[in-house]
């Protein structure tokens, strides 16, 4: 696999092959990644997929953004944004 | 061969010892990672292109030795797979993040190798982005070569705040200042026990020499206080040995109180081997000994099961032993690194605070719940007062809920986190479509033999 880009939230984001969704995030400067349903802001916390405080959205499903690997094309949107934004 | 494999959850160091040696012993394994490469937190790989991580000529043996181990074809690595949780008669649900699907299995034996995860104590702020714990700041750096922008701060206690600094520094990258509690020079004498630890010294004066050497702010027995969003970026509040306050601005931080057990939602350790499958614990979901000690009692525990499964004695090892001298240089490290004062009591924090993160409860509403009704137990707190009852399962909160609803009911018998979190699984986010497809009853399932 080579890198590529993928959209969050509608805005494209670099990453290089192998960097999970999180870091490729972090890589540019996205540090918020949208809100829990307590309504407070969610981040990169633990990093090994034990918090769950970087849960975020891809094809519906909620993955944590630290776990999850970075896909070229891949459609990824915040926790609460409920629809996925085209690109 | 048609023997039900072992199944070994988390590519760890434990883990990945754990499957050379049920694998030495004839035994298939299925080793699990929910990650997309194998490691653990110690040994986290670099992406492709990237050079890894120096982790020191030991380290990088260490990491050939059991890479090496696990390269047999009795054991097959199963990569972005996630261990769900087991029931009575031994069904296994493992979710395969690749395919999106659930699959069940009937392992002979389960060993629960999972690592550590840190405790990060409540503190204002402490939920905040741009807030991360040490350890997922450093595996971060592990997995992409890179140091997050901005001035990063490092506070909260321990080893690992050195060692984080010192790799930081050796990037051309050191951080802001490092907060530490402890006052780790005021021990000499606790600290000359680790002579015995040759190993860990020398890597910890490495570190040391480095930091030293870029002069960055060691502020010992110094707690950070509060953290606050500014438009400056986050304003920190530190408090020194007199009590005198200041104020500095960063852009992150990296909290780090000390790790425990990563041992939240998996399966009890069988007592015995006549109870099918027979789960084990190794390395430091065991017990926190470290990663040169997870070799150890993953191996150890390999050897265990599989002879327990062949029905033949237990041979004793070296490993007792060893894994004994690695909890005493633990000991020695807890001694030097004990905080200078003691710190504030969870249930004295400003009533804002976070307690628990994922259900956004804070000490005032702690307080209000132990303070009204005749006193709740680990049970009610967590179903009355929606504490630990959150997608993280406690593993950040539980800990800091019990010891907060001790302090408030001095009277009442304490409850442990175990009360507060239980056992519950799936231990992470599963699609619902993905349990519904999956097979929940296999036709033939394998007898363990
Ligand atoms: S950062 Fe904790 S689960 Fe991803």
């Amino acid at each position: 696999m080579t890198g590529g880009t993928f959209s969050w939230n509608g805005r494209d984001v670099a990453f290089r092959a192998g960097e999970s969704i999180g870091a490729a995030l972090a890589g540019a400067g996205v540090d918020a990644l949208g809100h829990d349903p307590a309504g407070r802001a969610t981040r990169w916390f633990c990093g090994i997929g034990a918090c769950q405080n970087c849960l975020v959205r891809v094809g519906g499903r909620l993955v944590e953004a630290c776990l999850t690997p970075a896909e070229d094309g891949l459609v990824v949107v915040s926790a609460d944004v409920a629809e996925e934004i085209d690109r | 061969m048609n023997r039900a494999p072992v199944l070994v959850v988390g590519g760890g160091p434990a883990g990945l010892a754990a499957a050379a040696r049920l694998a030495d012993a004839g035994r298939a394994v299925d080793l699990v990672e929910l990650r997309p490469a194998l490691g653990g937190a110690y040994h986290r790989r670099p992406i492709p292109g990237v050079a890894p991580w120096p982790i020191g000529r030991a380290g990088e043996a260490r990491w050939t030795r059991l890479a090496a181990g696990i390269e047999r074809p009795e054991i097959r690595v199963r990569l972005r797979t996630g261990f769900l949780g087991v029931d009575g008669a031994g069904f296994t649900l493992l979710d395969d993040r690749t395919t999106g699907r659930v699959e069940t299995m009937r392992p002979a034996a389960i060993v629960i190798a999972t690592g550590a995860v840190e405790m990060v104590r409540p503190r204002s702020g402490w939920e905040l982005p741009g807030v991360t714990t040490a350890g997922g700041l450093q595996v971060m750096m592990k997995e992409t070569g890179r140091i997050p922008e901005g001035r990063i701060l490092l506070a909260g206690s321990g080893p690992l705040l050195v060692a984080l600094a010192g790799q930081m520094v050796a990037a051309g990258r050191p951080p802001a200042a490092i907060v530490e509690t402890g006052d780790p020079f005021a021990h000499p004498i606790a600290g000359l026990g680790l002579l015995a630890h040759p190993g860990p010294l020398l890597e910890a004066a490495g570190h040391m020499a480095r930091i030293f050497a870029a002069r960055v702010p060691w502020r010992r027995a110094t707690t950070l206080e509060a953290i606050e969003p500014t438009d400056a970026g986050l304003a920190v509040t530190l408090v020194d040995r007199r009590g005198a306050r200041e104020r500095i601005v960063v852009d992150r931080v990296a909290l780090h109180d000390g790790i425990r057990s990563n041992d939240h939602g998996f399966p009890e350790a069988s007592p015995t081997a006549s109870a099918l499958p027979f789960v084990a614990w190794a390395g430091d979901c065991r017990e926190v000994l470290g990663v040169a000690a997870a070799e150890i009692d993953g191996a150890r525990i390999g050897e265990e099961i599989a002879a327990r499964l062949a029905g033949a004695p237990i041979a004793t090892t070296s490993a007792i032993r060893r894994l004994a001298a690695a909890r005493q240089a633990q000991d020695v490290l807890a001694r030097v690194f004990a905080p200078a004062r003691p710190p504030t009591p969870i249930e004295r924090l400003p009533r804002e605070t976070i307690l628990c993160r994922c259900e956004g409860r804070t000490v005032g509403d702690l307080v209000d719940l132990l303070e009204g009704a005749d006193a709740p137990g680990g049970r009610e707190i967590k179903l009355s007062g929606r504490f630990s009852m959150g997608a993280c399962q406690g593993r950040f909160c539980a800990h800091w809920v019990a010891e907060a609803a001790a302090g408030l009911r001095p009277d009442a018998p304490p409850p442990t986190p175990h009360d507060l979190t239980g056992r519950r699984w799936p231990s992470r986010p599963v699609s619902i479509a993905a349990l519904v497809a999956s097979n929940s009853s296999p036709d033939e399932p394998t007898r363990p033999t």
